[in-house]
């Protein structure tokens, strides 16, 4: 207790999460669905965005950007070096860095594309065609093309500082073909170029600068900046052609206007895929396949594992929340406590159910009494687990960490000898000495309690009656949460989970640093109020939960850069 | 071996004057002759191995001090090389005692840069947290030193060095908060590496001529908008314009010449880099490149990064009976023999494959001798004690003299101190390859260098 408090009292000053959750109703009675800019919560009237740091592509980002740009699947990104993680997500402004091998493979990047989507992009240079074209007209058609890839490169419209630089790097690209006049070269370097400018690398930011009153540090995005705030917020990836139609008319200024952009975004495939990008990172579905093949499973204790179950035990999880979510309209609580998943026929027969016959995802009906939601999903328990049995302290731990947003106090300098393993005993009874031990009580009281809930489940994920033909007894308890007390089994554990208040503000300080890619700061404390209440109000579905973050003073306004001279 | 030397002649100058892609071959292979070194001085260079969870120090440290010594059981692979070695006890990790994160977190960023971490985002154990190293590491003020007469300022490989990348799986900074990620493939690395010395030498030109142009053209736009922002942005393009002014400058010297012990690697059937079940393919793969990285003079300075911070690779190869992660095994008190002789397997291991590095290096002749002989290599870990977290006492081996700086052969206890900072080492490697300082790291331990190891 002593030392969780700290932990405790960090998490709520930071996350702003469940002792706020008393005080966040809304008292006026203002619909939180209304589109007046007006509306705001008790103390909440000054606008107050927090920091805005630039923020650089991610992969996942720059794939999904190179895709829309050039309608080139390729996936380039994936040979980059991985993207610096922070929290539990590789989109965290202050981590990710530029290496100068990041930037070496940004150069082989752009040059791999350029030189593939070059001569095609020809065409919209028709003065350029022919043998011996008149530079000057092809220079005309240049501009051109340059004005429009450049608009959607930088997304937005460039500069005519910059559209005069690419016009004279498109001449200098001329001259460096084989033949000594050759204008696809010259469109070759100029795509080279915008694919490593900081402006494609980067959203880049500003602000309206000019709307802001002499002397205010805050202002208004530019419809612009806006229109790619929604986009890799809502789709990963870079505006499509209505963003920017309202970003060029200026109409991506109002609450109004962002929600309804917003709710036309969320109903379209792409937001499906970043939706499943947040669960893959928050719950770590992205490291089943990694983590567990780099170390495999014991093949004697578990000659069913085969790493061909990876990708699948992955992508159960993400075809359940996605259905969940988009197919169910379900709530935050249904992914905790769903008796049903997503399988399809190599997966039904690992599980041992019938059904699926093809290799399609379906849903499963599952036996409530056993499974809940993705807690009891293979991939999840298989990852929070050894190579040769279950880990209940690693399954606590995620429950205590990554679903309560809590962290159990650091281990002494000095560590007491385990238990040795005895195959005569359950797993459990090899850990009594984590509750026995006050040394080891201190910090284990926090996560083996709730990892003992899911003992049925052996190291791969699959469901037993017993171990080593030994009664299982998956009974635990929550402590120091908001809603605390004894459970026996996991479903009992999910559903006390999924009523939690601080599960659910947890999933939202989550949602805050996916979508903004920064912390939530003291300053931020209004524009989480705003989300928290918006997520209760609908009942806690995600997809009001993503449209709220839109919404806030935080996502709409920023501070002025503070700008210096250069040296 | 084959030294490749600054060009008399400036490749842009020529092209320039040719006009670009017309630039006949032939010059090219003049500008690239080998010619022998002004001075008789050999180049020195640095090589940083780093492994991580600590050691098993009773099973480290030798027996007996000075020059006699007995290898201990974690030590026995370098036999071989007894002579060659400086086993360097009582020195601790202060700087990693102080500031944001936890222990594994600490001794990690603080491990070559002897500086405390910055605050971040980062999680560590118990809510703490920390962002990354709060300066320059050893390898890269070498590099600053010594890179500019190569094509690449320094080498960052690993060997499954797992995600996710955060401050526990980087050694190696180029400053404060600028973090090098190592590459855990040694078929990407040899691409860049060599990739252009193996590709049509025409193409490789007319690549470099427009990546001249695009590259000018990506800077300016870097330093416009580097102008236009503040702070810690401000910071973030400052790093990135940089990293592709480096890259600019490297488009003169990207194709070296083969000859002698410079020759293309085969490196055989293609494997999966982050199977830990791969690791010794890997790892002997990475050191084969560094070696021959070494006898190209593509660069002199290298780290290969073993895994990374509270990794919990199974060492299954090194012993059947394995079957624990290393970060757990490593956390198993003092009494627990049969995991204290896994975690001595895994550390006599890591030190084998140091012993690989050296024979490498030995086989490369270099005037008189080898390249080994002008070569310091440090092993280094993030930890003392993997049980207990203590970084006191750090179990640092050096191995080669860096050209006669070192006296090695020698097994050096504690001085009589009752604490000494690990920058004292650092500043040694730092002073022995010719960087002229008496400090390195947080400047409480502004120290000077070690004494006893020349």
């Amino acid at each position: 207790m002593r030392e969780l408090l700290p932990a405790l009292i960090g998490l709520l000053a930071v996350a702003a999460t469940s002792s706020l959750a008393g005080c966040q109703g809304n008292p006026s009675g203002q619909d939180a669905d209304s589109a007046g800019d007006d509306e705001g919560l008790p103390g909440c009237e000054a606008i107050e965005p927090g920091p805005s740091p630039i923020r650089r592509l991610t992969r996942v980002e720059y794939n999904n950007t190179i895709y829309q740009l050039l309608g080139d699947s390729s996936q380039p990104a994936n040979a980059f070096p991985p993207d610096e993680v922070a929290g539990s997500f590789d989109n965290q402004a202050a981590a990710l860095v530029v290496s100068p091998l990041l930037a070496e493979n940004y150069e082989s990047a752009a040059e791999q594309l350029a030189i593939t989507h070059a001569p095609g992009l020809m065409d919209q240079l028709p003065a350029c065609a022919g043998g011996a074209p008149d530079p000057a007209s092809c220079s005309a058609d240049a501009e051109a093309f340059i004005r429009s890839f450049g608009k959607r490169a930088y997304r937005r419209p460039l500069t005519e500082d910059e559209v005069s630089a690419h016009i004279d790097l498109f001449i200098t690209g001329t001259g460096l073909g084989e033949s000594s006049y050759d204008p696809a070269v010259g469109v070759e370097t100029v795509m080279q170029a915008m694919l490593q400018s900081p402006h494609f690398l980067y959203r880049v930011e500003f602000g309206a600068q000019d709307v802001a009153p002499s002397g205010e540090d805050i202002v208004p995005l530019t419809s612009y900046e806006l229109a790619s705030r929604l986009s890799y917020l809502l789709w990963n990836t870079m505006p499509d052609a209505a963003l920017f139609e309202a970003a060029d008319a200026d109409e991506l200024q109002t609450k109004a206007q962002i929600e309804a952009q917003a709710r036309r975004m969320m109903d379209t495939p792409r937001a499906r895929e970043a939706v499943k990008n947040f669960h893959r990172q928050w719950l770590g579905l992205g490291r089943i396949e990694t983590h567990i093949a780099a170390n495999g499973k014991s093949p004697e204790i578990y000659p069913d594992y085969g790493p061909y179950l990876l990708s699948l035990w992955r992508r159960e999880t993400e075809a359940f929340i996605d259905d969940a979510v988009f197919e169910q309209d379900a709530n935050v609580e249904v992914l905790f406590t769903a008796n049903y998943t997503m399988m399809n026929k190599q997966l039904a027969f690992f599980y041992g159910v019938t059904g699926p016959t093809t290799d399609e995802f379906e849903r499963v009906e599952l036996d409530p009494s056993k499974y809940a939601g993705f807690l009891t999903h293979a991939g999840l328990l298989a990852l929070y687990a050894m190579p040769d049995r279950s880990s209940p302290i690693h399954r606590g731990k995620f429950v205590r960490e990554v679903l309560l947003c809590q962290s159990p106090p650091p281990p002494p300098d000095v560590i007491p000898k385990p238990p040795s393993v005895d195959d005569t005993q359950t797993t459990r009874d090899q850990f009594i000495e984590h509750a026995e031990n006050p040394l080891c009580a201190g910090c284990h009281r926090l996560m083996d309690p709730l990892g003992f809930g899911f003992e049925h489940f052996d190291g791969i994920g699959r469901y037993r009656e017993t171990e080593w033909g030994l009664a299982i007894d998956a009974s635990g308890e929550l402590l120091e949460t908001d809603n605390d007390g004894p459970y026996n089994g996991v479903v009992e554990l999910a559903n006390k989970l999924a009523t939690s208040e601080q599960v659910k503000s947890c999933v939202a300080s989550q949602w805050f640093q996916f979508g903004y890619g920064r912390a939530p700061t003291s300053e931020d404390a209004c524009s989480m109020q705003e989300i928290e209440a918006d997520f209760a109000d609908s009942d806690y579905d995600i997809k009001e939960l993503v449209i709220a973050l839109t919404l806030t003073d935080a996502f709409r306004y920023r501070h002025v850069n503070a700008a210096q001279e250069a040296p | 071996m084959s030294n490749r030397k600054n060009h008399r002649l400036s490749r842009r100058t020529v092209l320039r004057g040719l006009g670009g892609a017309t630039i006949a071959l032939p010059l090219l292979d003049a500008m690239r002759s080998d010619t022998a070194y002004a001075g008789a001085d050999s180049p020195k260079r640095l090589i940083i191995m780093y492994t991580p969870n600590g050691t098993v120090p009773v099973n480290f440290w030798p027996a007996g001090s000075g020059p006699d010594f007995e290898l201990s059981p974690i030590l026995t692979p370098l036999a071989a090389h007894k002579q060659d070695l400086l086993v360097i006890g009582g020195l601790d990790m202060l700087s990693s005692l102080k500031g944001p994160g936890d222990a594994h977190q600490k001794g990690t960023g603080g491990c070559l840069t002897g500086t405390p971490l910055l605050e971040g985002n980062f999680a560590g154990d118990g809510g703490q947290s920390a962002g990354w190293a709060g300066g320059i590491s050893l390898d890269q003020a070498v590099a600053n030193h010594l890179g500019k007469d190569t094509p690449f300022a320094s080498l960052e490989l690993g060997v499954a060095v797992q995600d996710p990348a955060n401050v526990g799986a980087r050694i190696s900074y180029r400053g404060a908060g600028q973090p090098l990620p190592p590459e855990n493939s040694p078929y990407a690395a040899y691409q860049r590496l060599f990739g252009d010395s193996i590709a049509d030498p025409l193409a490789v030109e007319r690549r470099a001529a427009r990546r001249r142009a695009v590259l000018d053209a990506v800077n300016d736009e870097h330093r416009a908008l580097r102008s236009r922002l503040g702070g810690e942005d401000r910071e973030k393009l400052e790093n990135h314009l940089s990293a592709v002014e480096e890259i600019r400058n490297r488009l003169d010297e990207s194709v070296i010449t083969f000859g002698g012990e410079c020759q293309p690697l085969d490196q055989g059937e293609l494997l999966d880099p982050n199977v830990v079940a791969n690791m010794p393919f890997m790892g002997k793969l990475q050191i084969d490149l560094m070696a021959m990285a070494m006898a190209c003079d593509i660069t002199r300075v290298g780290t290969i990064m073993w895994t990374r911070s509270v990794a919990n690779h199974v060492f299954s190869f090194v012993d059947p009976k394995i079957t624990e992660g290393h970060h757990s095994i490593a956390h198993k008190g003092d009494e627990d023999a049969p995991k204290i002789a896994q975690n001595t397997a895994i550390n006599a291991w890591y030190a084998e494959q140091l012993a690989y590095l050296i024979t490498k290096l030995k086989a490369i002749p270099e005037g008189d001798g080898t390249v080994f002989d002008n070569t310091v290599i440090l092993w280094t870990n993030e930890q003392a004690k993997g049980n207990n977290h203590s970084r006191f006492d750090m179990p640092y081996v050096l191995a080669g003299s860096a050209g006669g700086y070192f006296k090695t052969g020698r097994y050096l206890t504690r001085p009589d101190m009752p604490q000494v900072p690990h920058n004292k080492l650092l500043v040694s490697l730092l002073q022995a390859m010719g960087v002229e300082t008496d400090s390195f790291g947080d400047p409480e331990f502004d120290t000077g260098p070690l004494s006893g190891l020349t």
